[in-house]
């Protein structure tokens, strides 16, 4: 027998189920012990919840009302200190420097997105069906359809890696690691 | 009023630039799976991924992964000489795979040595499941040649090549220390360095599969060209004919034809593939492997190998228009599981030592003369 999800089940204990999925979970529950016994356990649970909120260490109720006080109490003193400067009689809508800086704050946000949107130069994925592999500026790399992998050599002058081919298909990297100064040699394959 | 509405207005734009710039997020935890086996002989410990890093491109996702680690020898009482990892990231690309390999490596029984791996994802989407990467073990070689692990990557005739390739250079150092003293050692690693920063360089494009290797991007250029080969001696195998499809910059489908002079079964073969440019500079185009990965080539038969690939040369981003195809043996390995690699004084010999990448070995120790001097070097040179 296929049991409902717990999270069901606990749903269905506090009647917060849809009327499809309550009559799909009364259906089970008729028939199914176990998961009745799990109502019973949510069942029991929600009630010690009341008792939480009378825990005396936490006055929970004098907090609630100090703090809509509070709240109140800023709306209130920004209504006093807000300045009336509403649009004046004869002040255009678009003054020249809000329109400026409108257009301003378009461009940041056009630019910042073409920057993250833009392709990345080492990770060339576009426009190719079979499988290529190549160096790059810091390291090599195969790609085939939208993805890509590449194992990087960064910290390596470019001088100092010895890149060689494989007619399989395969492109092999050997360089010194400059921090470990272990030869470190990557190799990445098409199949 | 004016200048304060400006101020506000401008403030909100850089807060929406800054927030659109904050969409790159750490990866989190169990991004990188590193599995090696239960009975491993080196053992990982204190992994550290927190550079690792997350962005979002339009509707793709790059991601950048930075590990670094220790690997501690717990074999016993081997030394290890070579370990390649497995790196795999199936999602990122169907069956696309790489490995990083640590040759030239004399970590004794209980010492440890540091590993950084650093990688470059583009996903096509931006959806997660499971780890982005898996990092598993796949061979460790240790100084008597033996081998571990799965050797799904065939890591142990590629490390066993490299530590002959690493003893051979090693010993040609220590002759010229033994022969001509410190002036001699000094002279041979100068003559190193300046024949590595020579070294005639391509840029090469692989291409499997695709438009672009069934078919020529201009078939009235294209045309079959032979090999020329560079027969060494010694060697057990010795190419007889080959050739492939030239298109401009483009060479693609290698066909070369070899025999087995030696008197034992070869299982696998390598060549090396030179192209020429017009000028009559030679470069090193690429490494061309025997393509029956079940080759048992019997004492005088003969194999072909054909690789269905293309390669795409560069210089300075110019294409370079291929003129000239050498080739030459460049590896043997036997049944039994030795191996013939083309010694220094006949690749010497052939003029094929300057245009050949260094040896890991040469390459770490001609560094560590170039960063640390002499003194490091002799020193080096004595531990081993």
């Amino acid at each position: 027998m296929k049991h409902p999800e717990l999270a069901t089940l606990a749903l269905h204990a506090g009647g917060d189920l849809g009327p499809l999925a309550r009559w799909r979970a009364r259906r089970h529950l008729a028939k199914c012990e176990t998961c009745r016994a799990e109502i019973a356990g949510f069942d029991a649970a929600r009630g010690i919840l009341p008792e939480l909120s009378a825990i005396p260490e936490v006055p929970w109720n004098r907090l609630a009302a100090e703090m809509k006080a509070n709240i109140r109490l800023g709306l209130a003193a920004g209504e006093c200190v807000r300045v009336e400067d509403g649009p004046r009689l004869g002040a255009p809508l678009f003054a020249w420097t809000r329109a400026a800086a409108a257009l301003a704050s378009v461009v940041v946000l056009v630019a910042a997105g073409f920057v993250l949107e833009r392709p990345a130069p080492r990770m060339d994925t576009a426009g190719f069906q079979g499988v290529e592999l190549q160096s790059t500026a810091n390291g090599i790399q195969v790609r085939e359809g939208g993805g890509a992998l590449g194992l990087l050599h960064n910290g390596a002058e470019a001088r100092d890696v010895n890149y060689t081919p494989g007619a399989q298909g395969s492109m092999r990297a050997q360089n010194v690691d400059s921090e470990t100064g272990y030869v470190t040699v990557t190799n990445v394959y098409a199949n | 009023m004016r200048i304060r509405t400006l101020g506000r207005l401008a403030a909100l734009g850089w807060v929406g630039a800054a927030t659109l710039m904050a969409q790159g997020y750490p990866l989190p935890s169990g991004s990188i799976s590193i599995k090696f086996p239960d009975d491993s002989p080196v053992l990982f410990s204190g992994s550290l991924t927190d550079q690792s890093r997350a962005t979002a491109r339009g509707a793709a996702m790059a991601i950048d992964l930075r590990l670094s680690m220790l690997l501690r020898n717990v074999s016993g009482s081997r030394q290890i000489h070579g370990v390649t990892l497995r790196v795999v990231s199936q999602e990122v690309a169907v069956g696309g795979k790489g490995s990083v390999t640590y040759p030239s490596l004399h970590v004794g029984p209980g010492e440890s040595f540091p590993v950084r791996l650093e990688m470059q994802l583009m996903r096509p989407t931006q959806t997660v499941n499971g780890p982005l990467v898996e990092v598993n073990l796949d061979g460790v070689l240790f100084g008597d040649l033996t081998f571990y692990g799965p050797n799904r990557l065939n890591s142990k005739r590629t490390m066993t090549a490299e530590e002959l390739e690493a003893r051979r250079d090693r010993e040609y150092f220590k002759r010229a220390l033994a022969q001509n003293g410190v002036a001699g050692l000094q002279s041979a690693v100068l003559e190193s360095l300046v024949r590595q920063s020579e070294r005639p360089r391509l840029d090469a494009l692989v291409i499997r599969g695709g438009p672009s290797v069934a078919a020529s991007a201009n078939p009235a250029q294209e045309n079959t060209a032979n090999f020329a080969f560079v027969r060494f001696p010694d060697s057990p195998v010795a190419p007889i004919s080959g050739s492939a499809r030239i298109s401009g910059n483009e060479a693609s489908a290698p066909r070369v034809q070899v025999r087995n002079n030696s008197g034992k079964t070869v299982k696998y073969f390598e060549l090396g593939w030179l192209v020429s440019d017009p000028s009559g500079q030679q470069y090193l185009a690429a490494s061309l492997p025997a393509s029956d990965a079940g080759l048992m080539l019997r004492p005088a038969g003969t194999a072909q190998v054909m690789q269905d690939t293309a390669l795409r040369f560069t210089r300075n981003g110019q294409p370079v228009r291929v003129q000239g195809m050498t080739g030459f043996v460049s590896q043997v390995e036997f049944e039994n599981g030795e191996m013939w690699i083309p010694s220094r004084q006949t690749l010497e010999s052939a003029a094929l030592l300057r245009l050949l990448a260094p040896s890991a070995e040469e390459q770490r120790l001609s560094d560590l003369y170039r960063r640390n001097g002499m003194n490091a070097l002799l020193e080096d040179l004595k531990r081993y």
